[in-house]
């Protein structure tokens, strides 16, 4: 049998649909987005009881680090929330920093992003320069605990 | 004057479009954090209130090595809620004081704040350094390492 009538196949595919989908999955990512202000790897200490961040909660971070001659020390970084981490000389930046953060928004939530090997004074010292700096509000970050369990 | 029908498409050109889109995609991925930050959460008291003496708390220590004092006893951290839990059923307005050695680390203070916080204990007070040094200061000595014979 001979067919005679030949179908002719467009060469564009239909992307209409594809597109609408894309559009509404930019959309998504875009309202579901969580800015995240510092990019630091920190061994955070583990924890059952989690709760969230505020959004533009300022952010203390202190890190691990070695220098050139393998030397291990600790590195202060600071984010108000809404720019990127940037390291501090000293602690008393940090203090100047939250006072002048607390001046403008008295209720803000301050998280504290530590290593879980450091020494607890070192915690206790920049939870008491927060206080000094009139934050009332922190956050100490934490890792979930690996079995997963939440009390 | 009679002017040609020039036959116009009905769809839209959405390819390069489309492109685009894809590499919004593609970028979104690659940068996007679902998750916010979760942690504990820890109350900075503006001002000390009345002085509790950690003989009238219940008195929780985290000793240098990580191991816990409940009440100048040691104790398991996962044994620290049922003891809590008997001592608070007797007199349920007392305060707990949970006081960290500086040399423990971060972590041990963590799990024992993280238990506190899950079962929800309200009248908590985590003396920081300078809070100590105020009650050296006016008592002459560190109640909280005195509490347990120290």
């Amino acid at each position: 049998m001979r067919l005679t009538r030949r179908c002719r196949l467009q060469t564009c595919l239909p992307a209409a649909a594809m597109a609408d989908v894309t559009f509404l999955l930019s959309f998504f990512l875009v309202l579901a987005m969580v800015q995240e202000p510092d990019r630091t790897s920190v061994d955070l200490p583990v924890a059952g009881f989690r709760v969230d961040a505020e959004r533009g909660a300022a952010l203390v971070v202190l890190a691990k680090t070695t220098d050139v001659h393998g030397v291990e020390g600790l590195v202060y970084r600071f984010s108000d929330g809404a720019s990127m981490s940037r390291p501090v000389e000293s602690t008393q930046s940090i203090l100047f920093e939250a006072s002048r953060l607390i001046r403008d928004a008295p209720t803000r939530q301050f998280i504290v992003k530590a290593e879980g090997a450091v020494r607890y004074e070192r915690i206790d010292e920049l939870l008491d320069l927060l206080r000094q700096g009139g934050v009332r509000r922190v956050l100490l970050l934490a890792a979930q605990r690996k079995d997963g369990t939440s009390r | 004057m009679k002017l040609p029908r020039i036959p116009v498409s009905s769809e839209l050109p959405i390819t390069a479009m489309l492109g685009v889109a894809f590499l919004s995609i593609v970028l979104f991925m690659a940068t996007t954090e679902f998750s916010a930050a979760r942690g504990l959460p820890f109350e900075l008291l503006e001002k000390p209130g009345r002085w509790i003496g950690p003989e009238e708390a219940v008195f929780i220590k985290v000793a240098a090595d990580s191991s816990v004092l409940f009440d100048c006893q040691p104790t398991r951290v996962e044994e620290i809620l049922p003891r809590l839990e008997a001592t608070l059923l007797r007199d349920t307005g007392r305060p707990v004081i949970l006081y960290v050695d500086g040399s423990a680390p971060y972590q041990a203070m963590i799990s024992v704040y993280d238990l506190l916080a899950s079962a929800g204990v309200g009248n908590l007070s985590v003396p920081t350094q300078s809070e100590v040094q105020k009650s050296i200061e006016l008592l002459g000595m560190n109640p909280f390492e005195s509490r347990c014979g120290n």
